[in-house]
């Protein structure tokens, strides 16, 4: 039981990744509506895209911890 | 833990065994929260929309109206121009997944929590996406455009098809479990007042957000396919 509850959270560690993507992501953002107020939808909308993408590795990785609790 | 996560996804499903031939035909329990959903979402329209009028438009038909525009808009911008047909569907599974996400506020398990519903949206997603391209440029261009912009590329492009609602449906899924799992584990610490206040994230705005960067993504998709 221990190994697996340390494979479950080394699974967890892809959160890492998604986190900095979103923050870089929402960063530049910030920047961009900063510089152009006017262009603010078109910048929501890549932005929510790009969150969307990054945040998908963070899924995989809790769908795998889930996977490697449930089937060990 | 493993035992809640197995009562979550192992549990058996079935909520209504129907004889069928000389077995068992089983309605599972996403199924029938989602004739739910459907049922409220059935009453609504015909509540919101019966005796609408031209002139002299009383507060409910104004308010009808002016959501019905907003939310045409915003995705009307998200198809553009060319695709602008496809927007009653793309609205559809929009307040759809919305209502199914929120569903949890009163007790149900929501039905995007199975696999097999997020996958069957998924399979709709990209049927429609490639119809779309078919009917925009015809089958021999659209054969042929999985070659492009390069032939060594063709590879990729035949595996986006599986890639794409492979990704649009454990992105559902996995987010709705997520949230679930979440509240569970809180409920079982903090049984009372941060649960209310957790799930105003973790049911509406969550569920909101993923129903929305679905359609997002499907509306994005069309918009390539028919350019």
């Amino acid at each position: 039981m221990s190994l697996t509850a340390i494979g479950a959270a080394i699974a967890a560690f892809t959160g890492i990744g998604a986190g900095i993507g979103i923050s870089l992501a929402t960063a530049k953002a910030t920047d961009a509506v900063a510089r152009q107020p006017e262009a603010d939808g078109k910048i929501m909308r890549l932005l929510i895209l790009g969150c969307a993408l990054a945040e998908a590795t963070a899924i995989y990785g809790f769908v795998v911890a889930i996977m490697i609790i449930l089937f060990s | 833990m493993k035992e809640m996560l197995n009562e979550l996804l192992m549990a058996d499903k079935t909520l209504i065994h129907v004889p069928f031939g000389n077995g068992f035909f089983d309605i599972y329990k996403s199924v029938v929260v989602s004739w739910i959903v459907l049922a409220i979402l059935i009453v609504m329209i015909v509540a919101l929309t019966s005796n609408l009028k031209v002139h002299n438009i009383s507060k409910r038909q104004a308010a009808v109206e002016s959501a019905v525009l907003w939310i045409r808009g915003v995705v009307g911008e998200l198809l553009g121009e060319e695709a602008i047909g496809y927007a009653p569907y793309i609205v559809t599974v929009l307040i759809f997944i919305a209502f199914s996400n929120m569903i949890g506020l009163i007790g149900l398990v929501p039905p995007t929590m199975d696999l097999n519903v997020t996958l069957a949206l998924s399979l709709m997603s990209i049927v429609l996406v490639e119809l779309a391209g078919i009917i925009k440029k015809g089958p021999k261009k659209w054969l042929k455009s999985f070659t492009e912009p390069m032939a060594v590329i063709t590879f990729m492009n035949v595996l986006e098809l599986f890639i794409r609602p492979l990704s649009l449906c454990m992105r559902l899924f996995g987010n709705i479990l997520g949230a679930t799992v979440i509240m569970e584990l809180i409920k079982h610490v903090v049984p009372i007042i941060l649960p209310a206040a957790l799930s105003i994230y973790f049911d509406i705005f969550d569920g909101c957000i993923q129903a929305y960067v679905f359609c997002f993504l499907t509306s994005l998709y069309i918009k390539e396919a028919v350019e």
